[in-house]
């Protein structure tokens, strides 16, 4: 790294970086939404290292026009998605319940 | 003829890369520090077009633009629907906060410092030229030859949850 073309190795410590912020905000948000927010900017990281992946990694028989990673990233945008409405609609109806979506507050289930 | 970023200037890409990285971190670290809810859902909407236009530097148009439609133009759309029927929950501290950020923040500058040596001095096997053409039709082709499967499954996925959800949140 520090060449000055932008390399496979820029974008996957972009994407680490991305993702170990989503973490940090997974792990240490109060609202239960800033958690789902925080597990979509991971999901986002992934999302970029799997294009990075796709355009630079290959032997040199790929001549063939291979687009496994993008695919993998519009699944994985498919399933987060969905995750992010099912995710959401929980939220919703545990805020009409106990009036409130803060994760340390939604202890019913703890022993 | 579109211009595809392989045969741009080094130097432009590099500014290009380097200002849409900046715009991306500092947008995620603004998420996840704010403490009102729609600030922090507005700098992941600011995160995620950058990323967006990183997708167009990788040479995947196609999915620079479902980034914005799906991403931003959905998904955000969804969470800041949720923030609004989830009112007056600004995030107060409480006394556990500080430890607990405490460790978050630890398990997740070590983890991205263990990931960052991975990364850096994994031997990858590079392509002599990085893959530079249009993807759409291409994209298209895969998706209903070999990957047909997962197309249908995903599809069958969004319906489920998609009802799921509307019962979920239900009025009744």
């Amino acid at each position: 790294m520090g060449q000055a073309t932008i390399g496979l190795q820029h974008f996957l410590a972009l994407s680490t970086v991305l993702f170990c912020i989503g973490m940090y905000g997974a792990l240490s948000r109060r609202n239960a939404v800033g958690v789902l927010l925080s597990i979509e900017l991971m999901l986002n990281g992934v999302n970029v290292m799997m294009v990075a992946f796709n355009k630079y990694i290959g032997t040199a028989q790929s001549g063939a026009f291979d687009l496994t990673g993008q695919l993998f990233a519009i699944f994985i945008m498919a399933v987060a998605a969905a995750e992010a409405a099912v995710g959401l609609a929980i939220i919703i109806a545990v805020y009409r319940l106990r009036r409130t979506v803060a994760v340390d507050r939604l202890d019913l289930m703890r022993g | 003829m579109t211009e595809m970023p392989n045969s741009a200037e080094p130097v432009y890409v590099a500014i290009a890369f380097y200002v849409l990285a900046a715009v991306a971190v500092l947008g995620g670290l603004f998420m996840v520090s704010s403490r009102d809810m729609v600030r922090s859902a507005l700098s992941l909407v600011l995160t995620l077009g950058s990323i967006a236009g990183l997708y167009v530097l990788l040479s995947a148009d196609f999915l620079a633009v479902v980034q914005v439609l799906v991403y931003v133009g959905a998904i955000m759309i969804l969470m800041l629907f949720a923030i609004m029927l989830t009112p007056g929950q600004v995030e107060l501290p409480v006394s556990t906060q500080v430890i607990q950020k405490g460790i978050a923040g630890l398990v997740a500058v070590l983890m991205g410092v263990i990931s960052l040596f991975v990364v850096t001095s994994t031997p990858w096997s590079l392509r002599p030229n990085p893959l530079d053409q249009e993807t759409s039709a291409r994209l298209g082709e895969l998706m209903l030859t070999d990957f047909v499967l997962p197309f249908e499954i995903a599809s069958l996925v969004l319906t489920a949850g998609l009802i799921g959800a509307l019962v979920i949140a239900r009025e009744d």
